[in-house]
């Protein structure tokens, strides 16, 4: 109405000169310089974080400078690297306003996990102290079990070393297996089984961290060398007998001293006899 | 007077253009860009705070990242791109912030976690030893 008076005084090549010129300047408003690329994904983000209203609780501020620096991101400028530098930091921004609102949130519930843990304790204590005096009495009796385990089990050893006979020395336990084991001149154990040899391979298999170190010798009838090997041979015959019976043969060493180490006379039957043993080295745990 | 001879000598037109000159010249030296110092101190200061923070065991990347914008920066302003420096610098104070925030949440979240099974294990145990009465 007004435009169309306004118009009317100015008929013909006036009035396309006029209609072109506002054709002009509505290209130019339909033109306008846009907002740079990327900043639509600034502005994505804020509205994310905006829809957010633990971030509006706890990161108000933050969010606001985000705010800012996303509107200055969004205004048209040519220089592009001045636009990418507007985005950076209206996504930068924003993604402190994120964090920090989710530093205060976890602040924040930390006073209801406080409270939730208060909330555990206090029944705790309600229920510990319903029962202090039914407990009292069966830790006491518990107690005393552990310590009775623990003796019976030191007396437990100490039987089983007993049973051994065998004679605690700085090596470890040391087990004399005596010459009644062997035929004389031979290796072979007589008989098949023997008590001591049973006795040791439960003692063995009870307390399966020890190693065993066998160790033979011999009297001194014959020569050096005849005795050296049959006292290898018969702690070898022991060393055997222990893996048959499932021994780990990673526990077993074996040594033949022949008639080097006499722990009697060789002057006397009775000595010689004593001579002539197998010695079974239990060693201490480390 | 001393001027005569060199006015004579080039004409007023050419004696014009000399001034000229000089006040463009002079103008050019006016402006001849200088270092954005408190945009990189300020970088400077954000990245230490992050360093104290302990932003290199939580937020590495963040921090690596102010870190190099600083280095850019520096490069920048021996290149004397002055604007260019500058927007390095806010970038690299930018980073380090985000770097100290993340770093913070990161720490609230373990303290939180560690609160939150310190109640569950009360109520475990209670609800043990409940079972074994």
């Amino acid at each position: 109405m007004k435009t169309q008076s306004f118009l009317k005084p100015f008929p013909g090549s006036k009035t396309i000169v006029v209609i072109l010129l506002s054709s002009a300047l509505l290209t130019a408003c339909a033109m306008s310089p846009t907002s740079p690329d990327g900043s639509e994904g600034v502005r994505a983000k804020f509205t994310e974080l905006q829809q957010n209203p633990a971030m509006m609780t706890y990161a108000r501020v933050e969010l606001r400078n985000a705010e800012n620096a996303v509107q200055l991101a969004e205004q048209p400028v040519d220089d592009n690297a001045l636009a990418a530098h507007r985005i950076y930091m209206a996504d930068r921004m924003l993604e402190i306003a994120r964090a920090k609102g989710e530093s205060r949130m976890l602040e924040a519930e930390r006073a209801q996990l406080a409270e939730q843990r208060d909330a555990s304790r206090l029944a705790a204590r309600t229920r510990e102290a319903d029962r202090a005096h039914a407990d009292a009495e069966s830790a006491r009796s518990s107690q005393a079990k552990a310590a009775a385990m623990s003796s019976r089990e030191a007396e437990e050893l100490q039987r089983q070393i007993d049973s051994l006979e065998a004679e605690a020395t700085e090596r470890g336990l040391v087990l004399t297996l005596g010459d009644v084991l062997f035929a004389t001149g031979s290796s072979e154990i007589q008989g098949g089984t023997n008590q001591n040899l049973e006795k040791l391979v439960n003692f063995l298999n009870q307390y399966p961290d020890r190693r065993v170190s066998i160790e033979g010798h011999t009297d001194n009838v014959g020569s050096a060398a005849f005795n050296q090997t049959l006292s290898r041979q018969r702690a070898e015959s022991i060393r055997q007998y222990l893996l048959d019976r499932g021994i780990d043969y990673r526990r077993l060493a074996v040594s033949g001293y022949g008639y080097e180490r006499p722990v009697a006379s060789n002057d006397t039957a009775t000595g010689r006899q004593q001579n002539r043993r197998v010695e079974v080295v239990i060693e201490n745990r480390e | 007077m001393t001027h005569h001879p060199v006015r004579r000598a080039i004409g007023p037109t050419g004696f014009l253009t000399i001034i000229m000159v000089a006040v463009l010249m002079l103008a050019g030296c006016a402006s001849a860009p200088l270092p954005p110092t408190d945009s990189l101190n300020d970088a400077r200061d954000a990245i230490a705070s992050a360093e104290q923070a302990e932003a290199r065991q939580y937020a590495g990347a963040e921090l690596e990242e102010a870190n190099r914008h600083l280095v850019a920066a520096t490069k920048a302003v021996e290149a004397e791109r002055m604007i260019e420096a500058d927007r390095l610098a806010k970038q690299a104070r930018v980073a380090a912030e985000l770097a100290i925030a993340r770093t913070e949440a990161a720490k609230a979240a373990i303290i939180n976690r560690q609160m939150g099974r310190s109640a569950e294990a009360l109520d475990e145990e209670m609800q043990r030893q409940g079972d074994q009465q």
